[in-house]
C-alpha cells in the first residue's frame, strides 16, 4: 500500500473518532483529506475507490467486511497535492449502527447510490439525513449516481437526484466505475474545491450549511 | 413457545396437555416419519461428492432401521464438549414402518405440515395455498404432501432434495436464517416444520438431538432463539455433526455476537437474514471445510512448519505489538499459524481461531486493501465485539490484530507497518513462501530407523527426500503402507498432518479420510463408552490406528493390507519422527498461553 504512518501527530482530532488526526492537514501545499464512502450495499462503493485508486475494475462484486481503507494523493494544477484517506465502508446493514465509527471527523462523506436502484437511491437520502444529525457540521457531502453506464435501465433520474442534492447543499455527479466515467473528477473536484475553500477559509468556517450553496455550487469540476 | 401460537401449528399439540413425553415423542417421530418420507426419502440422489454403497432404491434395511429420537434431559446443559449426560434415557425406537407412508394414526401432529401453511402466509415465499382449515385431517396431509411434491418438483427444488448434507439456521418462531442450499425465503415452509417439531418436544421439556430416518441424519442444535439442523446422509457421527452446528453458531456470533438474542427478546419475530447480508460465501466456506480440514473436528490448530528461528523472528515482533495494547497478534498463511501472541491472560481459543480464519478467507474484500472491521470471539467473549485490522502482507500471508478499542485502527495500522518492516527484513516472509512450495511432513521421508535420528540429517523437515532408496516401499505411500496421519498435541492444542500423497490422490480421497478419522474421533472420545487408548480399525479402504495419551493423539492411515504389527511400529516411528522435528511443526510460545 505505501501508506506513509498516519499514526497521530501534533494535532489528535476528536476524540472517539478514527481519523485521530485534523481532517484537512495545516499545510496549505499538501493538504490531507479524510473521506467515507457510504451508501446501500452492491451499489458500487468499492468499485469508485478501486477505480480511483488502482485504476482497476473486477465486474465479480466482492462484499465488503467492516471498512477497507485506502489511501490516493493527487496533484493539482499548482502542484499543490491533496491526499485522501478514504474508507470504504460496507453497505450491509449490521454495520449501520458502525458507520459513525469512520465517517466522524471526516471531512468529506461521498454517498452513493445506483442509477438503477431507487432503493438505493433511498437508502443514499437515509445517510444525507444521518449525516446532516451526526456527522461533523462542516462536513462536505457529495451524491454519487454510479453505474451511469447502465442509463438503460436507469430508474433514478439525474434530475431528481439533483434537485435533491441541491436541496440539501451536496454535490451531485453520475460516475461509472466500470468505464471510468466521472470517477477522477469527483475526487479532483472535491480536492479542488477543498483547496480553495480552504484558502478562502469559507468551507470549514461556514455556519449556513445546508442553505450555504455557494460553497457547494460555485466549485466547477476542471 | 410464543410463536407457535401461529394456528394451524397449535394443532400439533396433544389434546390434554399431559407432558406424556413418551406419547409426544411418538406424536413426533410420526411426524418426522412423514417428514422423511416427504423431504428426505430421496435415496436415489447423487452428486458424484460422495461414495454412496446403495444404488437407486431403498436399501432392504431401511424400514427396519426405524426412527431414534434421541432426547436429552432438559437438566442437561448445552455444553459445547459434547457431553450428553442422561442422554439416551430417555429413546425410543420407533419400529412402527407404515409410518413411513405417511399412514400412521392420525394424529394432530400432521400439522407438520401445516406448519409449513402457517408460515407461508407471512412469508409469501412458498406458492403452498392455505386451504384455511384449522384442523389439519389426514386427507389434507395426504394433499398437502401431494401438494409438497409438486411444489418440490421445479428445478430448485429437485436439486435441492438431491444434496447429501443441508445446513439450516432458523429462528425460534420458525423464520429461515441460513440454509446451505436454496433460498432461504422459499424455505419458510420447511423451518417451519423444523420449528414445530423443535418446539413440540422443547413444550414437553425435553430437548430433541437427533432424529434418524434410514440413512438419513436430522440432528438439533437449540442456542437460545436460534435453532440449528443438519439434515445429511454422509453417515457422520451425531457428535461430529453437532460439533459442526456450534461452529456454524460460533461462525454467526462471531459475525453478530450473541447479544442478537436481545433482538428476539425484543421482537420474537424478528427478522435476521438482513443481517447476515453477504455472509453466505463464509458460511458455506466453513461448511466445505467440515469435510476437508481436521481443525473442525479435533478443536487444535496447525502451524505452517518454519525453521525454529524463523518462527522465534515472528513471535518477538508479534509479541513487542501485543505488549503495545494489541489484544491478539495473528500471523498466519492460509490455514495455518506461522505466529501468534496474545496480551497477558487473554486466551485464544482454537475454535475462535479457525472461525477467524475462515472468516477472513472467504471474505475476498480483506485481499484488496487493508481492513477494519468489527468481529466477535465467541470462545473469547461471545457478548462484545472485538476489532479486527486485517492486512495481507503477500497473496497467502495475512496479518490480524485485534483490539478492544474502537478507536484502534492508526495505531494498529502502524503496528503493521512495524511487524511487515520487520518480517520483511528478517527474511519471514520468503521462508514462509518457501514452506509452502515445499510442503510439512511426507510420509515417505519417515525415517527409517529411529536409531538414526539424532543428528541425521532427516532431523530437519524436507533434508530427508533425497533417501527414498532406504525406505521399504510396499505399494505406495510411506513404509509399511503408512498413507497418511495426524498428530495431535495435546497440552499444544496445535496438529500435524502429513501431506497427502498417492494413493490419497484427490479431494474426494481426503474428503473420505477426513471422515474416517472424523468417525474415529467421535469413537475413542465416545463419552458413554469411555476414553479409549486404542484403536486399530480394518475396512475395505484402510487400516486406522489410533493412539491416546495423555500428551498426543495419533491418527494414522495404512494400506488395508499393511501388517498390524508391522503398522503399529511405523506409528511408533512417526511420534518420535513428530517430537523431533517438534520445534519446525509446533509453536512454542514463550506467550502466555493457558489454553
Amino acid at each position: 500500500m505505501g501508506c506513509a504512518s498516519s499514526f497521530p501527530g501534533k494535532n489528535v482530532g476528536r476524540s472517539g473518532s478514527l481519523n485521530g488526526e485534523q481532517t484537512v492537514a495545516n499545510d496549505p501545499k499538501n493538504i490531507r483529506v479524510k473521506l467515507v464512502l457510504l451508501g446501500d450495499s452492491g451499489v458500487g462503493k468499492s468499485c469508485i475507490v478501486l477505480r480511483f485508486v488502482r485504476g482497476q475494475f473486477d465486474p465479480t462484486s466482492k462484499v465488503t467486511v467492516g471498512a477497507s481503507f485506502l489511501s490516493q494523493t493527487i496533484a493539482l494544477q499548482d502542484s499543490t497535492t491533496v491526499k485522501f484517506e478514504i474508507w470504504d465502508t460496507a453497505g450491509q446493514e449490521r454495520y449501520a449502527a458502525l458507520a459513525p465509527l469512520y465517517y466522524r471527523g471526516a471531512a468529506v462523506a461521498v454517498v452513493v447510490y445506483d442509477i438503477t436502484s431507487p432503493d438505493s437511491f433511498l437508502k443514499a437520502q437515509y445517510w444525507v439525513k444521518e449525516l446532516q444529525k451526526h456527522g461533523s457540521p462542516d462536513i462536505v457531502m457529495a451524491l454519487v449516481g454510479n453505474k451511469a453506464d447502465l442509463h438503460e435501465n436507469r430508474k433514478v433520474s439525474a434530475q431528481d437526484a439533483m434537485e435533491y442534492a441541491e436541496k440539501n447543499g451536496m454535490f451531485f455527479i453520475e460516475t461509472s466505475a466500470k468505464t471510468a466515467d466521472n470517477i477522477n473528477q469527483l475526487f479532483e473536484g472535491t480536492g479542488i474545491y477543498l483547496y480553495r475553500n480552504k484558502t478562502q477559509l469559507s468551507w470549514i468556517t461556514c455556519n449556513n450549511r445546508p442553505k450555504c450553496r455557494s460553497c457547494i455550487c460555485c466549485y466547477e469540476v476542471p | 413457545m410464543d410463536s407457535a401460537s401461529d394456528a394451524p401449528i397449535k394443532s400439533l399439540r396433544p389434546a390434554d396437555r399431559e407432558p406424556n413425553i413418551a406419547a409426544g415423542l411418538q406424536q413426533v417421530s410420526a411426524t418426522e416419519a412423514r417428514l422423511s418420507s416427504v423431504t428426505l426419502k430421496d435415496s436415489s440422489s447423487r452428486d458424484g461428492e460422495d461414495r454412496v454403497p446403495s444404488n437407486g432404491s431403498l436399501p432392504a434395511d431401511f424400514y427396519d432401521a426405524g426412527e431414534e429420537i434421541e432426547a436429552e434431559d432438559e437438566e442437561a446443559p448445552p455444553s459445547v464438549a459434547a457431553a450428553p449426560e442422561g442422554s439416551f434415557e430417555g429413546d425410543i425406537a420407533w419400529r412402527d414402518g407404515q409410518g413411513m407412508d405417511g399412514e400412521a394414526p392420525p394424529s394432530p401432529s400432521s400439522s407438520g405440515y401445516a406448519g409449513e401453511r402457517g408460515s407461508s402466509g407471512d412469508s409469501s415465499g412458498i406458492v403452498e395455498e392455505s386451504d384455511g382449515s384449522g384442523g389439519v385431517s389426514q386427507v389434507d396431509w395426504d394433499k398437502g404432501k401431494q401438494r409438497l411434491h409438486e411444489n418440490m418438483q421445479d428445478d430448485a427444488s429437485v436439486s435441492w432434495r438431491k444434496r447429501k448434507k443441508h445446513f439450516i439456521i432458523l429462528s425460534h418462531s420458525g423464520k429461515p436464517i441460513y440454509s446451505r442450499y436454496g433460498d432461504e425465503h422459499k424455505l419458510a415452509g420447511f423451518a417451519a416444520t423444523l420449528q414445530a417439531i423443535i418446539s413440540f418436544v422443547e413444550n414437553g421439556r425435553d430437548r430433541l438431538k437427533c432424529v434418524r430416518a434410514g440413512k438419513h441424519q436430522v440432528v438439533f442444535l437449540v442456542k437460545g432463539p436460534i435453532y440449528l439442523v443438519c439434515i445429511c446422509c454422509t453417515e457422520e457421527p451425531y457428535e461430529s455433526l453437532r460439533e459442526q452446528l456450534e461452529l456454524l453458531y460460533g461462525q454467526m456470533l462471531l459475525i453478530l455476537t450473541k447479544s442478537i438474542d436481545r433482538c428476539f427478546e425484543k421482537n420474537p419475530k424478528f427478522d435476521m437474514t438482513p443481517l447476515l447480508g453477504g455472509t453466505e460465501a463464509v458460511f458455506s466456506s466453513l461448511i466445505h471445510s467440515f469435510g476437508w480440514n481436521p481443525a473442525t473436528f479435533l478443536h487444535a490448530y496447525t502451524c505452517l512448519p518454519l525453521a525454529y528461528s524463523t518462527r522465534q523472528a515472528a513471535g518477538a515482533i508479534l509479541q513487542d505489538v501485543a505488549d503495545s495494547g494489541v489484544l491478539f497478534a495473528i500471523l498466519m498463511c492460509k490455514h495455518k499459524v506461522i505466529s501468534l501472541v496474545g496480551a497477558q491472560k487473554a486466551t485464544l481459543h482454537p475454535d475462535d481461531m479457525l472461525l477467524l480464519a475462515n472468516f477472513i478467507l472467504s471474505s475476498e474484500s480483506f485481499r484488496t486493501s487493508e481492513s477494519f472491521s468489527p468481529i466477535c470471539l465467541p470462545r473469547y467473549n461471545p457478548m462484545a465485539f472485538l476489532y479486527a485490522y486485517v492486512q495481507y502482507l503477500d497473496v497467502d500471508t495475512y496479518l490480524t490484530l485485534l483490539s478492544t478499542n474502537s478507536d484502534a485502527f492508526y495505531h494498529l495500522k502502524d503496528c503493521r507497518i512495524r511487524i511487515e518492516s520487520v518480517l520483511v527484513k528478517s527474511n519471514v516472509l520468503n521462508e514462509v513462501q518457501r514452506s509452502i512450495m515445499e510442503g510439512g511432513m511426507h510420509v515417505e521421508d519417515l525415517p527409517v530407523d529411529s536409531s538414526l535420528r539424532s543428528g541425521s540429517a532427516s532431523n530437519h523437515l524436507g533434508m530427508g527426500r533425497s533417501e527414498p532408496v532406504l525406505v521399504p516401499q510396499s505399494g505406495s505411500g510411506g513404509p509399511a503402507g503408512l498413507w497418511h496421519f495426524i498428530y495431535r498435541s495435546i497440552n499444544l492444542d496445535q496438529y500435524v498432518s502429513s501431506e497427502f500423497s498417492s494413493p490419497l490422490n484427490n479431494f474426494s480421497q481426503h474428503k473420505r479420510l477426513y471422515r474416517a478419522y472424523q468417525r474415529l474421533y467421535a469413537s475413542m472420545h465416545d463419552q458413554q463408552t469411555g476414553p479409549h487408548k486404542t484403536q486399530y480399525k480394518r475396512d475395505e479402504d484402510y487400516v486406522l490406528f489410533c493412539w491416546i495419551t495423555q500428551d498426543f493423539e495419533l491418527y494414522a492411515a495404512f494400506d488395508p493390507l499393511a501388517d498390524k504389527a508391522q503398522a503399529i511400529k511405523t506409528c511408533n516411528r512417526v511420534c518420535q519422527w513428530v517430537r523431533d522435528l517438534e520445534n519446525e511443526i509446533f509453536l512454542f510460545g514463550g506467550s502466555p498461553f493457558s489454553w
